[in-house]
């Protein structure tokens, strides 16, 4: 049951937030108390999880459309929980600063964003395919609408580039569900076989390579990420991608051991290409968001890197690595979002810099975060990549090699990143009228970091209770 | 008394987190009260653990304690571990007591700077960040401590915000050390391949012996100590960091951080004696390091590079005592120079602040005369530092310098070098005290010098620097190797020596360092003292430091910008499809039609993805 309320408490609000005769302001704060509700609601269900357990927990099914044997299912795995948890933390932190900046057509706004919350959860809990495939669509059709009515002046084109690849990536992932769907007889991903069939496997793993997203088909991120307003983009980077990840975990590679081993080196490659790629240009981009989006794209490589390292280091320290980042992501996206209000810029370094001082909780957030995403040891973000580079090790020294060099890169462009808006000389956007960040502010960012450091202290929490179940498809995770 | 060393470790964090929390809640000279009475605390804390460890039998002195697991994937666990033994209480007594005297230092040096508790808070920082990287029971939780140094190190160096140099030099120190941080990795990677584990005992007892992997992890290893201590061929950021204001450059870039390097060879001796070759590589780096170091020292100007070059060049010594195996009198040489060296800084550091910030050797010449208590304990700071006896340097660089004869052909070079190291460290050392601190008072000195109530500086100041005076001249005492060796039978059980020279050898070697070193004083002092020779001309390759710099740029980061630049012009803006231009653009190449490709912006980023896909396709088919 409370796998289900975490899907229908959310829409149940949006439905209401869509019928509540409130002002923008109170629909504002129904909202933000609904997505809190959500995350009381979560950790009741981590409280009663049994992390001992590796097996499906806290499942419902009921029959849907009987012929077809589509069924409504969802439960949770032990890594599924995680996925949830980031999604509902970063979701409300997202949801809280739309309240916070005063979005106008407050109605469809907030009912939008909590429509998504639902979508999302429902694609990282859903146990049948097509249910899956529901949900990764209907995750889809808000965003469309989040960038191209809320996004900034260019949106019409970022919303275009982003149907265009989406439409691609769902085309190719419905049709491969419906023919596996067929061959097995059922859509339940828990009684589904495996199979060898390389042409499903490619299907996902384009469709899912899109969303994650992954060098060559991450085009649609630029113009994505710059257009959407803060909050989205923090909602892409940090949650939305990471179901393409979730579906590589979930779906790819436990239904397709064999053409897992056989593209196991190309997908390797396509992964340590994202990480140093997007390194590299974040290193060069010129903008805030232009790095952090650059870096979600080099960690969404190391993350894939985890995954086919095919052993429970790479695959636990893959888990602990994606909650990470959703939390940094969407931390870095607000920060950016805080950034570009105060000085009336785009986030451009040239017209940035010096906001250090008279500004200490602006610095000392920004600092830590940053921190925090540049994998300096002892962070949580550290400890996954030290996991997955250990696991992918062992498929060949190369990968960490190519893994150790991308932890020197990181700390080149983050580093650049943070002494182009804090340090130096005072930049000409930045007025003595850009203040420090307010205490509503610092009610949305401090939570996130609270997390990061948390996990900081105790990353096991996650690495620890995340390993995937040892029962047929997903032999290749076990210790 | 199990808990004394979470206190030490614990405590530090504590008054971090204190300062940052309290924030302006607290006036500004409160918070260096709070950093120095917590790091006094930890000090106090490895005192009581310390004489709990004295009173236990030799073999029972190590101590292990686990407070919860911090990380694990499938079948591997790697907990937060404190290893408290004999080798990392020497390490913990050091670097509180050290730091505990710095930063009540900096109570007078920084009074006034209008971010004063940001400054106390990240030494905070850098103080629980050491102790985690020689407390830790794990090699995890060494390299988590030694990402975390190398972080208050960043933050630290970066400590003067608006000043673009401070900022570089600040990204640079990181940048190099992240480098060490990964090859550290990168052996850690190999360890977990193949021994499953990463504690100490268990990796000593497993990790293989002689072959390719065991030179891989010792090299990996290696390349964290060179990047953390400053040495060849990492060694760059080291005399940028002084930037930083003059305490940190005493306790990161002096006493403490640069020398962990050290404690790791001597920590993880029997991964280095498996592989005997990069042992000898080691030390030959730290030869070589402590030549070029010497070398460059004699043409700098600024105080604080003079002593930061001499740094590089002491912790060479280090590195070739612990790479020839003579654990215990690197570790002793560690300690001596801690005392010293913080003693030369913090001494420079009452000049500095007297003469209102000036650096340049040039500038203060002469100001010995206007402030005589500093004058006299740089004096005997450089005659520790040259290894004169009875001061504490020449204990323990001498018997360094002999366990090379212990070693072939390879060794005597070693050895050679060794001793025309402390020539130069006279010269140089005894260049800057006579350059500086005799001799008439130049006239920016006379003009600029003020008194600190009467006094050369704050009281906070004065009271520090004599006990690291005082510890300069006696600190050598507790080992003297052809007689007494108080330390190496404390340290044995931990990290045996494997050099043993003979009594005669070191009383050689000990007499020839000090006329070697008295040598290279009496040539400064022709020069610099009674100027009775002309100064010799520079040579440009010194003054260019080896053209290091130049090289990293070129290899590094030059490189790096290019192939960015180059990936964004040839691949992600034309064929990604990240600006609309550029898609536009390739459309009308072939059509000059660009009409066409404006109007069909759906068609254009359905050619862009298309073109994603038809790469990946042919990857895919290639690549199989």
């Amino acid at each position: 049951m409370l796998t289900t309320a975490l899907i229908a408490i959310p829409v149940a609000g949006a439905l209401l937030i869509a019928i509540a005769p409130l002002s923008s302001y109170w629909l504002g704060s129904l909202a933000a108390l609904i997505s809190l509700v959500e995350i009381g609601v979560w950790i009741t269900t981590a409280a009663r999880f049994d992390f001992s357990s590796s097996s499906l927990q806290m499942d419902q099914r009921a029959s849907w459309f009987s012929d077809l044997q589509v069924s409504w299912h969802v439960g949770q795995y032990r890594f599924s929980l995680w996925f949830v948890g980031m999604t509902v933390v970063a979701m409300a932190a997202c949801t809280i600063y739309g309240w916070w900046a005063g979005r106008d057509r407050a109605r469809a706004y907030f009912a939008l964003m909590l429509l998504l919350t639902g979508a999302i959860v429902g694609v990282f809990v859903a146990q049948d395919l097509l249910l899956f495939y529901a949900f990764f669509e209907a995750m889809l059709i808000p965003l469309y609408v989040l960038i191209g009515v809320w996004g900034g002046s260019d949106r019409m084109r970022a919303t275009i580039t982003f149907v265009v690849y989406t439409v691609v990536g769902s085309l190719l992932m419905l049709a491969a569900i419906v023919v596996f769907g067929l061959q097995q007889g059922t859509f339940d991903m828990t009684r589904m076989g495996t199979s060898s069939s390389q042409w499903l496997f490619l299907g996902f793993v384009v469709a899912f390579a899109i969303k994650s997203p992954l060098f060559p088909l991450h085009g649609w991120l630029p113009v994505t990420y710059r257009e959407s307003s803060a909050e989205v983009s923090a909602v892409l980077s940090g949650i939305v991608g990471k179901a393409g990840l979730y579906g590589l975990l979930r779906i790819a590679i436990p239904f397709f051991p064999q053409p897992v081993h056989d593209w196991r080196i190309v997908m390797l490659i396509l992964g340590s290409v994202s990480l140093v790629y997007g390194s590299l240009l974040a290193f060069r981009a010129p903008d805030f968001r232009g790095v952090v989006m650059y870096s979600s794209l080099a960690q969404s490589g190391l993350i894939v890197l985890g995954l086919f390292a095919s052993n429970s280091l790479g695959f636990d320290g893959a888990v602990l690595q994606i909650v990470n980042h959703a939390l940094v992501s969407t931390a870095l996206f607000l920060l950016a979002g805080m950034i570009e209000r105060r000085t009336g810029t785009r986030g451009e370094f040239s017209l940035l810099g010096g906001m250090a001082r008279g500004r200490p909780a602006l610095a000392t957030m920004i600092m830590t975060v940053g921190i925090i995403s540049l994998a300096v040891p002892l962070s949580t973000t550290f400890a996954g990549e030290f996991l997955i580079l250990a696991g992918v090790f062992q498929q060949g020294w190369l990968w960490a090699v190519i893994g150790g060099a991308s932890m020197v890169l990181a700390a080149m462009y983050m580093l650049r990143a943070i002494s182009a808006v804090l340090h130096q000389d005072v930049g000409p956007a930045v007025s003595e009228n850009a203040l420090d960040l307010r205490v509503g502010e610092l009610a949305i960012v401090v939570p996130l970091v609270v997390c990061l450091v948390g996990l900081s202290a105790w990353p096991n929490l996650v690495s620890g209770r995340a390993s995937a179940p040892t029962s047929s498809g997903w032999t290749q995770y076990a210790p | 008394m199990a808990a004394a060393p979470w206190i030490c470790l614990l405590l530090p964090l504590a008054s971090a987190v204190a300062i940052t929390a309290a924030g302006t809640a607290i006036p500004r000279r409160v918070a260096g009260y709070i950093s120095t009475v917590t790091t006094m605390g930890a000090f106090a804390a490895a005192v009581v653990a310390f004489v709990d460890m004295a009173g236990k039998s030799a073999s029972h002195r190590s101590d292990a304690t686990t407070s919860w697991t911090w990380l694990s994937a499938g079948p591997y666990h790697f907990g937060l571990t404190l290893l408290t033994d004999q080798l990392s209480i020497v390490m913990m007594l050091i670097v509180t007591g050290v730091s505990s005297l710095i930063i009540a230092y900096s109570i007078g040096y920084m009074d006034g700077e209008d971010e004063e508790r940001r400054f106390f808070a990240y030494m905070s920082v850098f103080v629980f960040s050491m102790l985690l990287l020689v407390q830790g029971g794990n090699l995890l939780l060494l390299l988590a401590g030694w990402g975390m140094v190398g972080l208050s190190s960043y933050l630290l160096i970066g400590y003067y915000q608006e000043r673009e140099s401070a900022i570089q030099a600040a990204k640079k120190a990181f940048v190099m050390n992240a480098f060490g941080d990964a090859t550290m990795a990168l052996a850690l990677f190999l360890l977990i391949q193949h021994t499953g584990k990463l504690d100490y005992a268990g990796v000593f007892a497993a990790s293989p012996h002689g072959g390719a992997v065991a030179n891989l992890i010792a090299l990996g290893l290696l390349g964290g100590a060179l990047a953390k201590s400053a040495q060849i061929p990492l060694h760059t950021w080291l005399p940028d960091a002084m930037e930083g204001p003059t305490p940190v450059s005493a306790l990161i870039h002096a006493a403490t951080m640069v020398t962990a390097g050290v404690y790791l060879i001597a920590r993880c001796h029997p991964l280095f004696e498996n592989a005997y070759v990069i042992a000898d590589l080691a030390a030959g780096l730290g030869a070589a390091t402590l030549l070029m170091a010497g070398l460059i020292a004699l043409v700098q100007t600024d105080i604080k590079r003079v002593i930061a070059y001499s740094t590089m060049s002491q912790i060479g010594y280090m590195f070739v005592g612990a790479g020839l195996g003579t654990y215990p009198n690197a570790m002793f040489h560690l300690m001596t120079h801690a005392f010293f060296k913080a003693l030369l800084f913090l001494a420079a550091g009452i000049a500095i602040h007297a003469v209102v910030g000036e650096q340049d050797i040039r500038k203060l010449a002469g100001v010995g005369k206007l402030m005589p208590f500093t004058k006299w304990v740089f004096l005997v700071g450089s005659l520790a530092l040259v290894g004169i006896f009875p001061f504490a340097g020449f204990f323990s660089k001498d018997a360094i310098i002999s366990a090379a004869l212990d070693r072939g052909w390879y060794g005597d070079v070693i050895y050679v070098a060794c001793l025309a190291g402390a020539f130069l460290t006279g010269v140089y050392a005894f260049r800057l005290f006579f350059i500086v601190f005799t001799g008439e008072p130049s006239a920016f000195a006379r003009e600029h010098f003020h008194a600190h109530h009467g006094q050369e500086g704050p009281i906070s100041m004065r009271w520090t620097v004599g006990v690291l005076g005082a510890l300069s001249v006696v600190g050598g005492l507790i080992q003297f190797a052809p007689v007494w060796h108080l330390l190496s039978t404390w340290l044995a059980p931990v990290a045996a020596p494997i050099a043993e020279p003979t009594n005669t050898q070191e009383w050689i070697t000990s007499g020839l360092a000090i006329l070697i070193g008295l040598a290279g004083i009496g040539v400064a002092w022709a020069i610099y003292g009674a100027k009775r020779v002309r100064v010799p001309r520079s040579l440009t390759l010194f003054e260019k430091k080896f053209y290091w710099d130049e090289l990293y740029d070129l290899l590094w980061y030059r490189t790096s910008d290019l192939v960015a630049r180059g990936l964004y012009a040839l691949v992600e803006a034309p064929l990604i499809g990240g600006s609309i231009t550029a898609v536009t653009g390739v459309v009308g190449l072939g059509s000059r039609e660009l009409s066409v490709a404006q109007n069909g912006l759906v068609r254009s980023y359905a050619l862009a993805l298309a073109g994603g896909l038809a790469v990946l396709a042919v990857v895919f088919l290639a690549v199989r």
